[in-house]
C-alpha cells in the first residue's frame, strides 16, 4: 500500500504534544497494550524503572546524535567514544584516588575531545562525516584498548557507581537523560546555535549565503554529540562497575536507529530531540517486552528489525508533507 | 607496531636460516599463528608456549592473526616458505582456517592446532572440550540447588562454537536433574552491559521462582551478578560463570559469585609445543590431548588468583 501523506496534513497542529510523531506514540501504546495483555507486570512500577533505567545510555547517545544528523552529517564513533571514555574515567575512579567530580569530568573531556577532532576533520579537512568519524571509531577503540591493555578497568569507587543507582525510586542515569534532553531541546529551540543546525542541514547553500558560519555549526554539534558519548560512557561505566574497552559495540546505530525512528531525517534539517526520546523508548520497551515473553534469541532480532520498520512506515504515512519540524 | 616488529623478525630470521641452512642455529623451530593476542587468554597461551619453548631450547616464531582467517592461512604460508620444523596453530575459525592446516600437512610439515578445531584434521590437537566448561559449572548449580529450582542460562554470540558447545553441556546437565527448571535460556552477548539489562528484565518476568544463573562466560556472570546484587536479590540465586578473567576470580573470592570455570591456557600452550617437538622427533604423539577444566569456588580460588 502506497503512503499517502497528504491527506493527513490538516491534523498536524493537534500532534504538537507529541512532538508531531501521531504515529510512533500510537505504535509505543500499541505495543505498551499487548505486553500488559500478555505480561500483567510489564507495567509494574518496578517493570517501568527497569525501561526508563535500561534506555539511559541510548538516550544520552540519541539526543546528541540528533544534532549531528540535524546539520545532514553522522556520527558513527559513538560506541567505541561510550568504551574509551568509559576506560578513562575507571582510570581516575578507583577508591580514594580523585575526588567524584574528577572521574566524570576526565570521561566528559575525553569524548568532547574526540568530538572536537571529528567535527575539526570534518569542517577543516572536508573529509566526509561517516568517513572521519568510522576512522575515529577505530582509533578510539584501539586508544580505550592500549590504555586499558585489554582489559576491564575495575575496582571502582562505590561514589561512581552510584551513578547508575536510584534517587527516590528514579534511577539516576534516567534523571540525567531528562537533564540533557531538556537543555538541548531548550538550546534548539531559543539558541541561534540551535536554530543553525536547522538551517545548515536544511540547506547548506542558502544557510551561508545568510551569512551563518556554516563550518563553525557543524563543529558544534560533533563538539556536543562526543561530550555526550563521554557522559554516556561514565553512566554505562557505573552501571556495570567498570571501564570496558569492549563495551558499546554498535551502540552508535542503536542511537541513530531511535533518531530516525522519532523523525529526524539523515539528511539534515528535520527532527528534534522530542522524537528522539519517543524512538529511544520506543527501542527500550521492545527490547525489555521480548526479553518478559522470553522470545528466543534468533526470533528477537527479528521481531525488533520488523517493529522498527513498522513504526516509522507508520509513522511517515500519518505525517504532515508541510510542516515537519517538531522539537 | 609489535606486529610489525614480529614480522620484521620473521623476514630476517627466514632470510638467515636460508642463507647460511641453519648452520648457527641447529634448535628447531616452531611457527605459531594465533588467534587475537588481544584476548586476555590468547595473551596467556603464548606466555605458556614462550616460556616452555625456552626451556626445550625451541625457537618460536610468534604471529598474530587478529582474529582474520585469511591474514592466519598467508602467515602459515610464510612458515612453510621459511621451512619451520612445526606450527602451532590457534585457529581462527573451524572452516576458514582449514586451508592452513591443508596446506602445512602437503608440504610435509607437522601443525598441531591448540585451543580450537578446524575442520581439516591436523597432525595433532590440545585443547579442552567447551562442553565440559559448562558440564562443570551446571553440575556445581544442581548440587548447590540439590537438583530442584529454577534456572536461568546467559548465552554468548549466538551460532558461535563456544556458545553451541557451552549450551549444549549445560543441557546435558539439566537433563540429567529433572527437579532443576529451565526458565529461559537467552543471549547478551558475552557482554557486561547487556547481561546487565537482560538479568533486570529477567527480575521482573521470574521473580522469586530465580534460584540460579548459569553464564556461558564470566562478563555476562559478573553482570547478573550487578543486578541481582542492585535488587537486593543476590542471596537467594547461585550465580556462575565460565573463564576465570581476573574480575570473577576476585568476585569469588570475596564471596560475590558462587563460581566460575577455569580453562587451563598455560596447560595448553605447554601441551601444544611438546606435541610439536614430538612430531619435529617423530616419536608417538596422542592424536588429541585433552586438557581439563578446573572448578574455581570459594574454597580454591587462591590458587588461581596471580
Amino acid at each position: 500500500m502506497p503512503c499517502r501523506s497528504d491527506k493527513h496534513s490538516a491534523r498536524v497542529p493537534k500532534l504538537e504534544l507529541f512532538a508531531g510523531r501521531l504515529g510512533i506514540v500510537v505504535a509505543l501504546l500499541a505495543l505498551a497494550a499487548v505486553l500488559a495483555a500478555l505480561k500483567p507486570n510489564f507495567l509494574s512500577a518496578a517493570n517501568l524503572t527497569n525501561v526508563v533505567r535500561q534506555v539511559s545510555i541510548n538516550g544520552i547517545l540519541a539526543v546528541g546524535v540528533t544534532a549531528v544528523l540535524l546539520t545532514g552529517g553522522v556520527d558513527l564513533s559513538l560506541g567505541a567514544l561510550v568504551a574509551l571514555t568509559g576506560v578513562v574515567a575507571a582510570h581516575l575512579a578507583h577508591p580514594g584516588a580523585y575526588p567524584l567530580l574528577v572521574p566524570i569530568a576526565a570521561g566528559i573531556l575525553a569524548g568532547a575531545a574526540c568530538g572536537a577532532v571529528n567535527g575539526a576533520v570534518v569542517t577543516r579537512c572536508g573529509v566526509p562525516s561517516f568517513i572521519a568519524t568510522l576512522g575515529m571509531m577505530t582509533a578510539a577503540r584501539g586508544l580505550a584498548l592500549v590504555l586499558s591493555d585489554g582489559r576491564p578497568v575495575s575496582n571502582m569507587s562505590p561514589a561512581l557507581t552510584r551513578l547508575a543507582g536510584d534517587v527516590a525510586g528514579i534511577p539516576v542515569p534516567a534523571l540525567i537523560l531528562a537533564a540533557v534532553a531538556a537543555a538541548v531541546a531548550w538550546m534548539l529551540r531559543n539558541l541561534r546555535l540551535g536554530r543553525y543546525l536547522y538551517a545548515v542541514g536544511g540547506n547548506e547553500q542558502a544557510a551561508r549565503a545568510a551569512g551563518i558560519r556554516v563550518q563553525g555549526v557543524k563543529f558544534a554539534a560533533y563538539l556536543l554529540c562526543g561530550a555526550l558519548a563521554g557522559l554516556a560512557g561514565v553512566v554505562l561505566a557505573a552501571r556495570i562497575t567498570t571501564g570496558q574497552p569492549n563495551a558499546g559495540v554498535a551502540y552508535e546505530l542503536d542511537a541513530i536507529a531511535a533518531v530516525v525512528i522519532g523523525g529526524t531525517r539523515l539528511s539534515g534539517g528535520v527532527g528534534g530531540v522530542g522524537g528522539t526520546l519517543l524512538g529511544v523508548l520506543l527501542m527500550g520497551v521492545i527490547g525489555n517486552g521480548l526479553d518478559l515473553l522470553n522470545v528466543p534469541s534468533y526470533y528477537q532480532q527479528i521481531v525488533k528489525g520488523v517493529i522498527i520498520i513498522g513504526a516509522v512506515w507508520f509513522d511517515r504515512c500519518h505525517q504532515a508533507s508541510g510542516k515537519e519540524r517538531g522539537v | 607496531m609489535k606486529r610489525a616488529c614480529v614480522l620484521l623478525l620473521a623476514v630476517l630470521c627466514g632470510c638467515g636460516r636460508s642463507g647460511d641452512q641453519g648452520a648457527r642455529d641447529a634448535r628447531p623451530v616452531i611457527g605459531v599463528s594465533l588467534l587475537n593476542l588481544s584476548n586476555e587468554f590468547v595473551v596467556t597461551l603464548r606466555e605458556a608456549m614462550a616460556s616452555h619453548a625456552k626451556e626445550l631450547n625451541v625457537r618460536l616464531i610468534v604471529n598474530d592473526a587478529q582474529r582474520s582467517p585469511e591474514r592466519q592461512v598467508q602467515q602459515v604460508e610464510t612458515f612453510i616458505a621459511q621451512r619451520v620444523n612445526a606450527i602451532v596453530l590457534n585457529p581462527c575459525e573451524v572452516e576458514a582456517s582449514s586451508p592452513a592446516v591443508q596446506k602445512a600437512l602437503a608440504a610435509g610439515i607437522p601443525i598441531v592446532n591448540v585451543n580450537s578445531e578446524t575442520k581439516a584434521v591436523p597432525s595433532a590437537f590440545v585443547g579442552s572440550r567447551d562442553e565440559e566448561s559448562a558440564r562443570l559449572g551446571m553440575a556445581y548449580i544442581a548440587d548447590r540447588l540439590k537438583g530442584r529450582g529454577g534456572v536461568l542460562i546467559m548465552e554468548g554470540y549466538m551460532g558461535q562454537a563456544a556458545q553451541i558447545k557451552r549450551g549444549e553441556g549445560a543441557r546435558e546437565v539439566l537433563a540429567k536433574n529433572p527437579g532443576l527448571r529451565l526458565l529461559a535460556a537467552q543471549t547478551a552477548e558475552w557482554d557486561r552491559a547487556k547481561a546487565v539489562t537482560l538479568m533486570e528484565n529477567w527480575l521482573q518476568a521470574y521473580g522469586s521462582s530465580i534460584q540460579a544463573v548459569f553464564a556461558q562466560n564470566d562478563e555476562m556472570a559478573m553482570g547478573a551478578l550487578l543486578a541481582l546484587e542492585r535488587a537486593g536479590r543476590k542471596k537467594d540465586v547461585v550465580v556462575v560463570g565460565v573463564d576465570a578473567i581476573a574480575d570473577a576470580l576476585q568476585a569469588v573470592r570475596d564471596g560475590r559469585l558462587d563460581a566460575t570455570v577455569f580453562q587451563d591456557g598455560l596447560g595448553q600452550g605447554r601441551g601444544a609445543i611438546d606435541a610439536a617437538l614430538r612430531l619435529i622427533r617423530k616419536e608417538p604423539v596422542e592424536k588429541a590431548t585433552f586438557i581439563p577444566f578446573r572448578l574455581v569456588t570459594q574454597e580454591n580460588v587462591a590458587s588461581f588468583i596471580r
